[in-house]
């Protein structure tokens, strides 16, 4: 029995192992318009930019930024899009939300908009914009099931970008901050004799966790910049 | 279970597989930011806003049937109530020139489309539903008769595709009303037909100065025209 344990502790350790080590490049910059910083109470909204544009970022992509963004002891506070959307309701809904930072004043003047945002504590919008894509793959891999049993034979390969930019809008002067971007490249492989092994490279939540990382810092840490 | 019985229902699973069926829940939309148009609509709908069902076979893939059912109906409902300072929903036997209404809408749908991720070669679940907006007055002239072409686009999940072309259809209707309300009174000069001689009907106008104030929001299509008026 014992042994048994070990012939499948074994091949879970290696598998592990090489899948701490996945193949993962990863690219991150800023480049900053104006002077950042938040207030206790002040919040940030986080938006994709609108698929009427063509822009294709997805929510599950917006969940985990606002998650990495408000958690932690240093995290912001981050207002839900949904409920900022329906809030705002129809001037956040794809086809009438602010392409520009010009568009901010006019919409500000609204009736209830202003009031709404100040009641939120909102300072920043961050719109998203880009997608995780798998740009190559190859290899063949094929399985095969009978009365007797199955396997696996074969070896494949795919590789995913995942390439998000942030424009961060200062709704307090009604400009843009500046823009964050990261991209960031993982290649996955799956060798299988009988059993197929997955090396799953985390592409997106790679570049979740690291333009997450960057906003915060981008937010935060320029108060006298 | 015999092995007859474990084929059975092995044939069954992939006969119901190969027909989606989605039923939508009747949304609802919030409470919107809008300066309400001061007038008296009268609102008739025709049956199928009650319970439209669009039935159609994707070419060498599924055969899908979504039940719309009283979607359509709340929302312009719960639109037009926001939007007017006064709401009446007509059943078949009101007559509008009897009632103390400024204005009669009956909107309609024209066509309702949607694409599967396998049609796009995308992760994503696309809606376009086209309503048709005609506006009367007291007298029961048409004085608007306005296209509303309206989109949804929602990615696959973990739940299956019939959740994301729920969430499809329904923000094709939020992207029906955010147009409705940015230019509803722009296009159909509704709030005109309050005041307005009895003997006079609404021109017929093209949409012109809110058209180009309107040119810095993510509009994307047409629909601010209307394409014919009576």
């Amino acid at each position: 029995m014992k042994q048994a344990r070990r012939a499948i502790q074994a091949p879970v350790a290696i598998l592990m192992a090489l899948s701490s080590t996945a193949c993962i490049t990863s690219t991150v910059q800023d480049a900053r318009t104006g002077v950042t910083g938040i207030n206790e109470g002040e919040s940030v909204v986080i938006m994709a930019k609108s698929y009427h544009l063509g822009n294709e970022t997805e929510l599950k992509y917006i969940r985990c930024i606002e998650d990495n963004l408000g958690r932690g002891k240093d995290g912001l506070r981050v207002i839900p899009h949904g409920q900022f959307v329906d809030s705002l309701f129809p001037w956040f809904e794809p086809r009438t939300a602010p392409a520009e930072t010009k568009n901010l004043a006019k919409l500000m003047a609204r009736p209830g908009v202003a009031d709404r945002i100040a009641e939120q504590g909102i300072r920043y919008i961050i719109w998203l914009d880009g997608d995780t894509e798998r740009v190559a793959g190859g290899g063949s891999l094929s399985c095969a099931a009978g009365p007797g049993g199955g396997g696996c034979f074969g070896f494949a390969w795919w590789q995913k970008d995942a390439d998000y930019d942030a424009s961060v809008w200062d709704l307090q002067g009604l400009e843009s901050a500046g823009t964050v971007s990261a991209d960031v490249s993982g290649t996955s492989f799956m060798p299988a004799l009988v059993v197929p092994l997955p090396f799953i490279a985390r592409t997106q939540a790679k570049a979740c966790k690291t333009l997450a990382d960057q906003l915060h810092a981008f937010i935060v840490q320029d108060e006298t910049a | 279970m015999n092995r007859s019985a474990i084929l059975g229902t092995l044939l069954a699973g992939l006969i119901s597989g190969c027909s989606s069926n989605v039923t939508l829940q009747t949304p609802t939309i919030p409470e919107p930011l809008l300066e309400q148009i001061p007038i008296s609509i009268g609102l008739r709908m025709p049956d199928n806003f009650q319970h439209f069902v669009h039935e159609e076979k994707v070419y060498g893939r599924n055969e899908w049937s979504i039940d719309l059912g009283r979607s359509n109906a709340a929302l312009f409902e719960q639109l037009f109530g926001h939007m007017f300072a006064g709401v009446r929903i007509l059943g078949p036997d009101d007559d509008p020139q009897l009632l103390p209404l400024d204005a009669l809408i009956e909107p309609s749908i024209d066509a309702f489309e949607f694409s599967t991720p396998e049609q796009s070669n995308t992760e994503a679940f696309a809606v376009w539903i086209r309503y048709r907006l005609k506006v009367y007055d007291r007298e029961g002239q048409l004085v608007s008769n306005w296209p509303v072409s309206a989109y949804g686009k929602s990615q696959t999940t973990t739940m299956g595709g019939s959740e994301a072309l729920q969430r499809a259809a329904i923000l094709a209707m939020r992207d029906a009303a955010a147009l409705m309300i940015m230019k509803f009174d722009n296009v159909t000069r509704i709030s005109s037909l309050a005041e307005k001689p009895a003997t006079e009907t609404a021109p017929a106008v093209e949409p012109e100065s809110e058209e180009a104030a309107d040119a810095d929001v993510q509009t994307t299509a047409l629909e601010g025209t209307q394409d014919e008026a009576g």
